[in-house]
């Protein structure tokens, strides 16, 4: 049954995904966005990515659109957008992007295999000494605050660099 | 025909994120309106996301949460998720907001000095 | 004791700087700037102290927060990454130094962001060259990304489409490299370099480490401007502030091709795992093609900054070149590169920066007899145009001389033609870029040619600094070019290929 409900959602997913990317309204195309992270939230949490899944329906579903909207409010855009046209160059793109996933695909070990290398190596001794270690249940939140920190730190420097970014693009007031 | 069609429905999953990437990919690419085409690039990036998750599932596992009433019980990895790819994304997601954040600054400078989000009236002000 | 955390350092020190600047500018707006350059001095220093550690006690391995790798995250510093890291904090305490009139002045944006966003930008290269941890380094390359796509913006008009073209493929560059990541953790299990290095070999030739190798080369491809993945380059560095674009020109590409070389050679153990696969032949070529195509190009340009954006796209051919032919002479010349590179770019776009801020330009024609009124500034022109074109003792002539030998020792003649070939576009449009600059012509308007608009007008002094100094080092490293591959590079060409 949840297998039934997983592709349905996935299949959601593309559509909505191709409908945010087709609709000419941009307020429109960003709400329909809006649903495509909240939906992607969805499947990841059906993964038991739970961790993810809520970080992206606050970052990728709220504040993504909280910016995309400030944007468009602040810009009020009259003109839609038409129709597109694509290049030669794009279509490789396109092609080689597709074909180098495809390709990959082909020998994957079968999905969720619990014998995987990833499943195999490094990731145990996370779950097998993790509370031991670092003294935090969740495991995710172990390997984020203690075994893999100076990540998280530069992660937030990302923050502060797109802050600090802002800072010097956009004047308080406007001209 | 039908084993093509078991290889495809035995590898589902996986066609997700090859659709969503290739969407996300082509909008940035091709689409002629620049707020599209972050959207396009929202899409891109959380499907790379959607494909970590999905190259690290593990059938029947549970969170993983080890509750502190487990005490001295030994922890089986097999029954848990890979927590690696999650601590990962989350930075991912992180990092794909700052870009987004900037780019939209950049946006609204653009619509600021040309009036609007179309990249060939642009290109024909320049 | 303090040394031991250097590698760490070498990133902490610059970011704690960043930090601090905002809330210093806020009290007192005049520190920002010695702040700035005090803290490109203090990493500069350190990178040197890192060098001569690893020099003397050999590679350097950090174990961030304790934790062994591959559950921790390790720092690695070894002689590339230390002459790299060197290289880079030097270029870049230069150009803060540089950018002082420019932010003073008003056309680089308000002092704190741009000091701020500066000091971000040399905090995650120097992550970027000590990283020993895939993952980490994508993090560091988006930190840097960000950071140098709001710098180009600064810019506005049409710097603005610039950065936002610059934004996308550099998302694309990124994003790949992550698929890379990915493809490769799906396979092993781990992010260490050292740790996938020993895991990759065991696995034999597979499709999915095939794709992930492409998507790696790709996106740093992407990252270093490497053709047909340059795009975004010649708009960007043209249209970005001049002192943003003086930062990034010299250090950007080459971290990217370092990281390349840091992914090829350490992780991925080429050119004997990619069996096969003649990924190390197509990066030599695409290398050769970007030397003839951006050289070729540049000699078509009109203004001096693109056209110093065409080369800058032209020079990385030589870099993906010693790369791809992966023997050692050709590795040591392409590290040699990454210097001489950073150093007479550097030298070019200030004087760039120099010219535009003085003459009011920067088409060529602007440059109308500035050998009288920048005397200074043109001799550093000339020097560097010597280490482009590849004239001895400058440095450039070195590090083509020693991929040379490279291509010759692995039977490639026709490279060896096409290195020399990039020799002569280099000289046609660097004479372009000197007969502007200091044969009398007449102007547009007719004028006798030896009347020389205006009096003396010398860069100022936090300009010239940094431009005499990139030249006696060009000069310097080229007389000194034995010493420093036998010294460094030879070590640094040799970890990758066993």
């Amino acid at each position: 049954m949840s297998e039934v409900l997983n592709a349905l959602f996935l299949a959601l997913l593309v559509i909505l995904a191709g409908a945010a990317v087709r609709v000419r309204d941009l307020v429109g195309a960003v709400l329909i966005l809006s649903a495509y992270g909240l939906t992607m939230s969805l499947v990841w949490a059906g993964m038991g990515a739970v961790d993810v899944a809520f970080t992206e329906a606050v970052v990728g579903a709220g504040a993504s659109t909280v910016f995309f909207l400030a944007t468009l409010l602040r810009t009020l855009p009259r003109e839609q957008p038409r129709e597109r046209r694509a290049r030669p160059a794009t279509l490789v793109g396109v092609l080689l992007l597709g074909g180098l996933l495809l390709l990959a695909i082909h020998e994957f070990p079968a999905w969720s295999d619990p014998a995987s290398p990833a499943s195999l190596h490094v990731s145990p001794r996370y779950l097998r000494d993790g509370y031991r270690e670092t003294g935090a249940p969740n495991i995710v939140t172990a390997v984020l605050a203690d075994y893999r920190a100076y990540d998280t730190l530069i992660e937030t420097v990302v923050i502060f660099t797109a802050g600090v970014a802002c800072w010097l693009l956009l004047p308080r007031r406007d001209p | 025909m039908t084993e093509f069609l078991a290889y495809a429905v035995e590898r589902y999953t996986y066609w997700a994120y090859v659709a969503l990437m290739l969407i996300g990919f082509y909008a940035m690419i091709a689409h002629g309106n620049l707020l599209k085409k972050l959207i396009g690039m929202n899409i891109f990036q959380t499907a790379i996301i959607l494909f970590f998750l999905s190259i690290s599932a593990k059938r029947g596992a549970t969170l993983p949460i080890i509750p502190p009433e487990a005490g001295e019980l030994v922890v089986a990895p097999p029954h848990f998720m890979n927590p690696l790819p999650h601590a990962l994304m989350l930075t991912a997601i992180v990092v794909m907001v700052g870009t987004l954040g900037v780019a939209l600054a950049v946006l609204i400078k653009i619509h600021r000095t040309y009036r609007t989000f179309e990249e060939d009236v642009i290109l024909r002000q320049t | 004791m303090l040394l031991d955390h250097l590698p760490a350092l070498l990133a902490v020190v610059p970011l704690v700087a960043a930090l601090a600047l905002p809330l210093a500018g806020a009290v007192r707006p005049r520190l920002v700037y010695p702040l700035a350059v005090g803290a490109g001095a203090v990493t500069a220093v350190l990178s040197l102290l890192t060098l001569e550690r690893v020099l003397t006690r050999g590679v350097m391995r950090y174990h961030v927060g304790g934790w062994p790798p591959p559950w921790g995250i390790e720092l690695v510093v070894d002689h590339l990454s230390a002459f790299v890291a060197l290289t880079v904090s030097g270029l870049v305490a230069l150009a803060l130094l540089y950018a002082g009139p420019a932010v003073r002045s008003g056309t680089a944006g308000s002092p704190s962001p741009f000091f701020a966003l500066a000091l971000l930008y040399l905090a995650s290269l120097m992550g970027i060259v000590v990283a020993g941890d895939l993952f980490n380094l994508f993090v560091f390359l988006e930190v840097a990304s960000i950071a140098s796509y709001a710098l180009v913006a600064s810019g506005g008009g049409r710097a603005l489409m610039a950065a936002f073209r610059y934004i996308l493929l550099g998302t694309v560059g990124a994003s790949f490299y992550l698929l890379g990541v990915g493809h490769l953790y799906l396979l092993t299990g781990t992010l260490n370099m050292a740790d996938l290095s020993q895991r990759l070999p065991e696995l034999g030739a597979s499709r999915v480490l095939l794709v992930a190798v492409g998507f790696l080369v790709i996106g740093l491809g992407i990252k270093m401007a490497l053709v047909p993945l340059h795009g975004w380059l010649p708009d960007a560095y043209t249209y970005a502030p001049p002192a943003v674009t003086a930062l990034i020109a010299p250090v950007t590409t080459k971290v990217a091709a370092y990281a390349l070389a840091r992914v090829l050679f350490s992780v991925l153990g080429a050119p004997a795992a990619l069996a096969g696969i003649p990924l190390m032949s197509v990066l030599a070529w695409a290398g050769g093609a970007a030397i003839l195509v951006g050289g070729v190009l540049a000699i078509r340009q009109n203004d001096l900054r693109r056209l110093l954006a065409y080369s800058s796209v032209s020079q990385v051919g030589y870099i993906a070149l010693g790369i791809g032919l992966a023997n050692r002479p050709a590795l040591a010349g392409a590290y040699l590169h990454i210097l001489n590179h950073a150093m007479m770019k550097g030298c070019l776009f200030f004087a760039a920066g120099a010219v535009a801020a003085r003459l009011g330009g920067s088409a060529l024609t602007d440059l109308r007899l500035m050998h009288r009124r920048m005397p200074v500034t043109t001799a550093c022109i000339v020097v560097a145009a010597l280490s482009m074109i590849g004239i001895p003792p400058a440095g450039g002539f070195f590090s083509k001389w020693y991929l040379l030998v490279g291509a010759l020792e692995a039977g490639h003649t026709l490279l060896a033609g096409v290195i020399v070939g990039g020799g002569l576009l280099a000289a046609a449009y660097m004479f372009k870029v000197l007969e502007h600059a200091c044969l009398a012509r007449p102007d547009a308007a007719g004028h006798a040619s030896d009347e020389s608009p205006g009096g003396r007008a010398e860069a100022p002094a936090a300009m010239l600094i940094p431009l005499v100094a990139l030249s006696v080092g060009i000069v310097a490293v080229g007389i000194w070019s034995a010493p420093i591959v036998s010294g460094v590079l030879w070590f640094a060409a040799a970890a990758g290929l066993e």
